[in-house]
């Protein structure tokens, strides 16, 4: 539960700060470290359904896998090759693997701890922190939240929509080309029926007294609590270790134009 | 951000939020260009990509519309949970700002189909140079890179600046958009 409680914003600007610094690292041994260190720690200290992450974890495996492909098909050839490796029946230099390897588990590195803070953070929480900690206007927060809402509602009008068609005797697409051109019929209902419920809740929370002014109180205050830099100084001690630990059995390279 | 009225900020988060559901839905697209043609395949839809800031701009009319919509699009991307991971919003960021800036040059006064081109094309080189240092393009060979360049440009300022601009168009003619900068333009040509 530790996760949970940590204050959103501390806990976005950490994330993002440890993808910075991963950004410049560019050996695989690193980013596999610092994966594993962030699933155990995501494991261990947060509470969701363990069976939903690995759903959201398979499609940015096969991404990263693809990130890795394209890097080495693609690649100007290494200058200073010192040999080659045979892989699906194809010789690649070694450099090549190397460095698209680290492309590669760089993106499953980020991947890792997007998925920490999306599993452990409520939504409505974070904004509330981004108005009170990061002085984020009430009037555009508010604002993104109402549009947030939107989003199932613009599922079940999409849903009217398409049925309105077909009692009116628009078939169902059989075509690729079709199905294309019933999205463009789709599309200007949808956004004319999303903008006036925009301008209409915007009226309504006018009338009800919202004038985005920056003085407000809140009903849930959010704090930063010492306890909550615990898991920056986590997360950014662990990657100073793995770095230690790469350099230490020289597997360490950091971005050094080497592409 | 005292001269946007709420009503503005909304349809502007409501924008950026369906059209962030539209990015994402675009993202396997890309892949399987990616599949036939290599990392270019992304390049030849990326105009998609920046719609929503040129939309907003166009039917907004105020200074900050093209970078917010866009940020507020990738924020959205991110919350609902994409396979490119917090660095995305950085990435929107700098696409708003690369729109942006096209609207600034015109001073916030011109917003005829040349600006919103011209906002696509910057869009398109703010993010081709970010994504340069960011994704390890200089791995791949310089003529192939300059090619994706080329290919992006052109695909920002077709399918966000043409295609956003007509979208718009369309929807002010439903009468929507009547209460703002494009739809007031409207009634103003109509009873001229």
């Amino acid at each position: 539960m530790f996760l949970h409680n940590v204050n959103p914003t501390v806990k976005a600007l950490t994330i993002i700060g440890t993808v910075f610094l991963l950004a410049f690292v560019f050996d695989p041994v690193t980013p596999v470290l610092y994966i594993v260190w962030t699933v155990i720690v995501t494991f261990l200290f947060g509470t969701f359904k363990k069976r939903y992450y690995l759903y959201y974890f398979i499609p940015f495996t096969l991404f990263a896998f693809g990130m890795f492909w394209t890097t080495i098909v693609f690649s100007d050839t290494a200058s200073g090759t010192t040999g080659t490796v045979s892989f699906l029946g194809m010789e690649f230099p070694t450099e090549d693997i190397w460095t698209a390897a680290a492309l590669g588990l760089r993106v499953l590195a980020f991947a890792s701890l997007s998925l920490l803070f999306l599993f452990t953070t409520n939504m409505v929480h974070f904004i509330l922190s981004l108005i009170q900690q990061l002085k984020l206007p009430p009037k555009i927060a508010y604002g993104v939240m109402a549009g947030y809402r939107f989003l199932p509602m613009l599922k079940t009008e999409f849903q009217q929509i398409r049925a309105a068609h077909r009692i009116r005797g628009v078939n169902r697409p059989d075509s690729w080309k079709e199905k294309l051109l019933q999205y463009q019929r789709f599309a200007i209902p949808l956004l004319a029926g999303a903008i006036r419920k925009a301008e209409r809740t915007a009226i309504a929370m006018e009338s009800k007294g919202f004038t985005g002014a920056k003085e407000r109180t809140f009903y849930r205050p959010m704090k930063v609590r010492r306890k909550d830099w615990l898991f920056p100084v986590m997360m950014f001690g662990m990657l100073g270790v793995t770095i230690a630990f790469s350099l230490y059995f020289g597997y360490f390279s950091w971005y050094d134009g080497q592409l | 951000m005292n001269n946007w009225k709420l009503k503005e900020i909304v349809v502007m988060s409501v924008l950026s939020v369906v059209f962030a559901v539209v990015y994402l839905a675009f993202l396997p697209v890309g892949k399987i260009l990616v599949g036939f043609f290599g990392p270019i395949g992304y390049d030849l839809i990326f105009g998609i990509w920046f719609i929503v800031s040129i939309i907003t701009a166009y039917i907004i009319r105020k200074p900050g519309a093209a970078f917010l919509s866009e940020t507020i699009a990738a924020a959205v991307e991110v919350l609902l949970g994409n396979a490119v991971g917090p660095m995305l919003l950085v990435s929107g960021m700098i696409q708003g700002l690369g729109a942006e800036s096209a609207f600034a040059m015109t001073r916030y006064k011109r917003y005829d189909l040349f600006t919103l081109m011209l906002a696509g094309v910057m869009a398109a080189v703010f993010s081709f140079v970010w994504g340069y240092f960011l994704s390890g393009f200089a791995a791949l060979s310089t003529g192939y890179v300059l090619a994706m360049f080329i290919a992006r440009i052109i695909s920002g300022a077709i399918i966000s600046g043409v295609a956003g601009k007509v979208l718009s168009d369309a929807l002010a003619k439903t009468g929507v958009l009547s209460s703002f900068a494009l739809g007031k333009e409207y009634r103003r040509k109509r009873a001229a």
